[in-house]
Parts: structure tokens; sequence; C-alpha cells
């Protein structure tokens, strides 16, 4: 067992695509495929460091998982369906979750505008180079329509990442409906024809879709790592040198800080001196929760929401009086999902919740 | 037995026991009557007065059963700014204060800079599972206490974001080193390397890529190819002698040494073996370099050779100095892609060079301090280093680097960081380009 192993491993190691030798100091030196230097364990030291050169193998610890738990756990998604689940979905049924649980950071549409990454438009802008703003230069705008190269990626990070404050909550058929609604707001096709509200966007139709940038990548990984490692091995690839300029380097003159920015917290000071005394302050279980369900969108002056702290915002609302607030709160306000979308919080404890915000905003 | 008085007389007493304890008594009183000494002039009172905490206890060792710096350090901390954040503070990244490390290679754990992208996850140590699987032989789970069994190892390398310095491609922006660099620190890394792990489990040989998962709320993932797993990547519990801070990842990290402080997945929770790349959001959409020709560079790992000179900075200038005074320019290179051999300095703007010192350890992919000693003329001037490695890599200025990669491509930005020294010691942040 333990002899077929090393060899496979042994393989693999031979097998390392792009081994080149260089010569430095009259020293042969390995390096790997990011072009980094390969120190090989000689006289019980690897470089610097000295190690035990003992064996380490068989030491095989834990245990072989079930077939559930791999599956409970492996939710990464390749763009060749690899682990893609099941289920289907429309744009029209996307939309409808896209307004409740998304469009408060992403923008109607996900056009952006809210703090948050925009999702959509910026097509055509990939050679733009902001250089000079004050002509009126724009930045490129990489969003799903523009710069995604697979379909499979907005399905894997929906699924395990989104909505922000509480991924991991959408099942297949809801995560379906969000990509179709937007690949469909990017214009993207399903074999030449518009995603409309009610083209089905299921596991072999999402298979089916080619982003309009997904030959904007280099170098090449589907065959391995050699075009990688080929690249990286010629720093000219990525603007580095290899030669030390000594004399007569002069690039360029001296540019200062046009705009500068400062804006930072705590502010900046090498001062030693003793802080200012602070109030100790206790933080309540509601706070916490508070913390981690609800301050994503309400601690944003971006995203519209009344910002706890800002009395101005809070003023009107907290005249409606509480009963309204937990009503709000419990069922949804305008863009706010009920419960903030924390649909695992009691009643009770989002009225904790309401109750500690308009507290901290009076 | 002799003794020093209050008066300064040397007295001899009693050899006794009692004669030594009424002796004591006598010298407390003595002293309680005493008057101050006087201030003379160009006496430092900090001298001659004996200060506070000389005249009382301190605070008991048992106060602080796991320590905190001198309240008087609390201005040396991490620090954000909204506008290298989405919005929030979940997704975002806090500064490491890299002008308050003085010297040498190692970042205090809570100065460690925190770039996460869901907020920082508290994972329960007993319920801690990692799942190695896939393409292997025999694929595993493991718990904490069979991982940390594993025979380990403790190298020091640094961690940086491969967005550090990005607010500059188009001009210097901020005025300070803790914003143009502190997207990286440096610590001691204990772990087991993961060629040992794979070993017993067995790679098959249609095994190319590894995908390496986290399991706070980001879940994110990325492709590594098993050249550097079998490498030097390792799986640490271990930072600078303790646990792993929940910043980094608690209670289990991957650490792949000089590579993108991305790929150094937090929070590990699963390690996948395949035959082709996953293409993660974090490899697409983000952590891709796009270039003036609209197309846009992918899987490019390693961080590539770099330098910065920590003394003087915009935060830690020169204006206490005198015209002819002796000073020390010092300050960190680092490549992921090997060991730093030159550092150079120059105090022209770029045109000249010199040949720096290194001092200290010279380790792989890790920080290395250089040094370089000059008397202070009191003349305006600008000083920039530039390092060079092993693998045979010199920094760009930076109409080297734009010129090849342009100014959006957000990541990798290693052009040479030059500081404009005013002749009052002030020192601002300045380019030198066209």
């Amino acid at each position: 067992m333990f002899i077929s192993e090393a060899k496979t491993i042994t393989k693999i190691a031979l097998a390392l695509s792009v081994v080149t030798v260089s010569a430095m100091a009259g020293e042969k030196l390995k390096h790997n495929v990011d072009n980094a230097v390969i120190y090989p364990v000689k006289n019980k030291h690897y470089g610097p460091y000295a190690v035990n050169p003992q064996s380490t193998k068989g030491f095989k610890r834990g245990r072989t998982p079930t077939a559930n738990e791999i599956k409970a756990w492996d939710v990464a998604v390749r763009p060749d369906g690899k682990g893609l689940p099941e289920g289907k979905g429309t744009a029209a049924e996307g939309e409808e979750l896209f307004t409740k649980d998304c469009a408060m950071c992403h923008g109607d549409f996900g056009m952006g505008g809210k703090g948050y990454p925009t999702l959509s438009g910026g097509q055509g802008t990939l050679k733009n180079q902001l250089v000079h703003p004050e002509n009126g230069d724009e930045p490129p705008v990489r969003t799903i329509g523009s710069y995604w190269p697979y379909a499979t990626t907005i399905f894997w990070y929906i699924k395990t990442a989104m909505p922000f404050p509480h991924p991991m909550s959408l099942t297949n058929d809801q995560v379906y409906s969000l990509t179709a609604y937007l690949l469909s707001v990017n214009e993207v096709q399903l074999n030449g024809e518009d995603i409309d509200d009610d083209t089905v966007i299921d596991r072999k139709a999402l298979l089916q879709i080619h982003m309009p940038n997904e030959k904007g990548f280099y170098p090449n990984v589907e065959n391995g790592t050699a075009e990688v490692a080929k690249f990286i091995q010629n720093p000219a690839n990525y603007g580095s040198v290899t030669k030390r300029c000594m004399k007569g380097c002069k690039d360029g003159k001296i540019v200062h800080i046009k705009y500068e920015l400062k804006d930072f917290i705590p502010p900046m000071s090498t001062v030693r001196d003793l802080p200012k005394e602070k109030g100790t302050k206790t933080v309540s279980k509601a706070q916490k929760l508070y913390e981690a369900k609800c301050n994503a969108c309400h601690g944003n002056p971006a995203i519209g929401a009344p910002v706890v702290g800002n009395k101005e915002a809070w003023a009107d609302r907290i005249k409606k009086g509480n009963d309204t607030l937990y009503k709000n709160a419990i069922k949804g306000f305008n863009a706010m999902p009920p419960k903030g979308g924390s649909m695992d919080l009691s009643d009770t404890t989002v009225k904790e919740i309401v109750d500690y915000m308009v507290e901290a905003s009076k | 037995m002799s003794k020093i008085t209050d008066k300064g007389v040397v007295a001899k007493v009693a050899g006794s026991r009692r004669g030594f304890l009424k002796n004591i008594f006598v010298s407390a009183a003595a002293a309680g009557a005493l008057v101050p000494m006087s201030l003379e002039a160009g006496d430092d009172p900090d001298i001659v007065k004996e200060p506070e905490w000389g005249k009382k206890l301190g605070f008991p060792v048992d106060k602080t059963p796991y320590g905190y710096p001198s309240p008087y350090e609390h201005n040396v901390v991490r620090r954000v700014t909204e506008l290298l954040s989405s919005g929030d503070m979940y997704a975002s990244v806090a500064m490491c204060p890299i002008h308050e490390i003085q010297d040498g290679i190692i970042v205090p754990n809570g100065l460690f800079f925190d770039r996460s992208h869901g907020g920082v996850a508290t994972i329960d140590p007993n319920k801690y599972r990692l799942m190695i699987h896939g393409l292997v032989e025999k694929p595993i789970v493991l718990t904490l206490e069979q991982l940390k069994r594993y025979p380990s190892e403790s190298r020091i390398h640094f961690i940086e974001c491969p967005a550090n310095g990005s607010a500059e491609w188009r001009g210097p922006q901020f005025n300070s080193i803790q914003f143009t660099k502190g997207m990286m620190s440096s610590a001691e890394w204990t772990g087991v390397k993961l060629s040992v792990i794979l070993e017993d489990l067995g790679l098959k040989p249609e095994a190319k890529w590894m995908l390496a998962e986290g399991s706070d709320n980001s879940h994110m993932a990325r492709t590594i190819p098993v050249e550097k797993a079998l490498d030097d990547a390792m799986l640490v519990w271990g930072q600078n002698g303790e646990a792993l801070r929940p910043e980094q990842g608690y209670p289990v990290r991957l650490l792949v040494p000089g590579w993108e402080g991305n790929l150094n997945v937090k929070w590990l929770r699963r390690l996948e073996f395949g035959d082709k790349p996953w293409h993660a959001k974090e490899e697409t959409s983000k952590y891709t370099m796009l270039q003036p020709s609209g197309k846009a560079i992918q899987y490019f790992w390693p961080m590539e050779v770099n330098s910065i000179i920590t003394s003087p900075c915009p935060e830690k200038p020169w204006t206490d100095l005198k015209k002819g005074d002796m000073v020390e320019i010092q300050g960190l290179a680092w490549s992921g892609m090997g060991t730093i051999t030159h550092v150079d300095i120059s105090l022209d703007g770029g045109d000249t060079w010199v040949e720096a010192n290194l001092k200290g350890l010279v380790l792989p992919k890790s920080w290395t301090r250089f040094s370089y000693i000059i008397k202070w003329e009191g003349k305006d001037m600008v000083i920039a280093s530039r390092a060079t490695d092993d693998a045979g890599v010199t920094q760009p200025t930076i109409n080297q680097e734009v010129g090849k990669v342009g100014v959006e491509g957000v990541y990798h930005r290693n052009a040479i960081c030059s500081w404009e020294v005013k002749s009052n010691g002030e020192v601002n942040n300045v380019h030198i380009r066209s």
C-alpha cells in the first residue's frame, strides 16, 4: 500500500510539467509552475531551516467520509457541470427574489449604485483605461455580463455566498431563478435566443450558455499548468524586469498626490499617550444579533435603509410607534424583506432587535 | 554590612537581623521627610525627579492572564477606510501598521492585516472537520486533534493581498505606508506540510488541481495546482506560537507560501482534488488582471518581488533630525518566487542606485530587512528601494510596469515605491513616472 502510494506521488512529482533549470551563482535552481525556486531538502535542511529527515509515511489519521457527508459539503460547481445540481427557474421568478433580497445592495436590475458590486452593464468597456479622469476617461466596468467567463460560477457563488447576511438559505430552484434573472438583465443568450421572463433555466440549459467574455482570459489552464508556467516564467509578460539598472536610470518625473485620501478609521496617529477614557459598554444579545443580521444594510448609508444611530432618519419612524416598527420588521417593508431575510429569528427576537435599533437611534 | 543612606553616607550597620530591620525603618522614615532634589539648569526633570511608577506598586502579575500592549501604544492598530470596502466592514480589509513594525520580520498577531469576504467566522474547534476527497485513493475526514497529530513544522512567511497598493495604479493617493502597503503581514506559521498527508492518501495520477474551500459566510474557494500542493503548501493551526487568530482562519487555514493572500484559504474545511480547475468567483470575477488589450490574466499566483522603505515613511518622518545627523534608511523586501538576493537604494529619485545591506534572517518567501546608513544633509531628496530575488526577477519602474499591464489590472502591483523627504524631514508619497 505504502509503496504504491509513494509511487503515485513520485509519478506526479516527475510529471511537474514545467520544471526548468536556471543557473545563478553557479548553483542550479529548479523552478516550479509559478517561477518560484524549489529548494531541495538536503543535509537535513530545507533552505535555512533544519528539518527532521525521518520518513513521515503511515501517519494515517481520521476516517473515510460517508457519501452523504461528501454530498453535504461538495457544493462547488465547475463549468463542465461537475457539482451542478438538478433544478430549474425562470427570470420572472428570479426578479421577484432579486427585488426582495438583492436589489437593496446591488441596485435595480443589478445596476449597482448601492456601494456593493454592480452586476449588469459594462459591455464594451473592458479596454478602457482610466488614466486621465480629468479628461473624462471612464474605467472598465466588470460585471457578470461584461466580464464573467462562466455561467456556472454565478450559480455556485449565489448558492454558497448570497444573500450576503444569510447565505446557504436558498433552494436550488431559487438559485436557478436568480441566475436566469441575472443572465437576462445582462442580455446573455441561450443558444442564440434571448432569455425571456419565462425561459426555463435548468442544469442542461445553464451548461449550454456561453458567456460573452468566455474567451477574455489567458493563459489557458484547461490542459494543465504548462501555459501558465510558460507565462509566469517570463517576467516581461507582467511588467517586471530581469536587470538591475545602476546608473542613468531616471524614468519619469516626480508626481505628487493630487487628491489625498485620508479618511482613516481610527485617524492616523503615531503619538504615544494614554487613550481617552471610554465608557464601559455592555453589548446586549439584541445588539449582537443586530450586528450579525441587520447591520450590513442598516449600517450602510448607500443602501437607503435608515442607518442606526442617525437620529434624523429615525425620528419620524419612531413617532409611528413600536407596534408599527415591529410589524414592518417582521412582515417586511419597502425594500426590506420579512425579518430582513433572517427567517430563523423568532418574532420576539426581531422585536428585541427593533428595540435596540430604536434606542441606539434616539 | 554597608548600605548607602539617603544622604549618600555609607554606614556600617549591625549584622543581626534585628539591627537590619531597625535600620530599614529608620531610612524609610528619613526618605519620607526628604526634600526632592532641585532642578538645576540643563537637568532633565524626567531624570532628576523620581517618576510616579518608581514610587508605587505596579499592577499585579495576575491582572491580565492574557497580556496587552502598554496603554501608551494604543495608536498602534490596524486601520480601515471606507474607500477600500464594499460599503460595510464585513467584505473589507483592515490594514497592518507596518510603519510600527520597527525591525524584524514578525507581525504581532493582533496587528496582522485582515481581509475577509463575509466577516470573521467564529468556529468551535470541537466541531471543526477537514475533508480531503476527490481524486485521492483514500478520502478522509479529520478532526482538529487528529490533524495536529501529524508531524509539524514552522515556517516564517509573509501573506500579501494581491490588491496591496492597488489604489496607486493611476497615481499616489494615500500619504501613508499603512494604506499603500499595509495589506500584508508576516508570521511564523505552524502546521503540517500538505505533502505529508497526501503521501498517506495517495493522489490519483489524473489529479492536477486542488480546490480549497472555507466554511465562513463567503465559502470562499480557490483552485491550486498540485505542483504547489506537493512543494511547500501547509495546513497551519499556529501563528507566532499561539493558535491562529479568528481573523486568520481559526482553527485551520491553508498556507501557500508566497502566493496571493486570497489563496491562503481561511477557516478551511475542504480540499478536493480534480482534473480541471474550478473557475471560482474569486478566480474569474476577481483576482484576474484586466490588461489594456481588454483581456485578463488569470491564475497568476505568486506575489512578485517587491520592497518598501519603512523608515523614513510618511508616518515616521525625519522631522527630529538635524543637518549632519547619521541616520539609517531601512525597509522590507519580499518575494513569493524565492529568496531576496539584492536590495538597491536610490537617493536621487531613481537615477542612480547603490546596493543596500540585508540584515537579520534571510528566508525563502519571507519578509527580509534591508539597511543603508547615510548622513542627513537636510536637503530635499527622493528615496526609493528596489529588490531582486533568486528567481532572477527585479522590481520594475512604474513606467515599465504600467507600460505593460496598464492601470486597470487592480492586482499584483510591484513597481518601485518612492518617498520624497523634504528639507524639514517630512516625508511624502510620490511617484516617479511619466
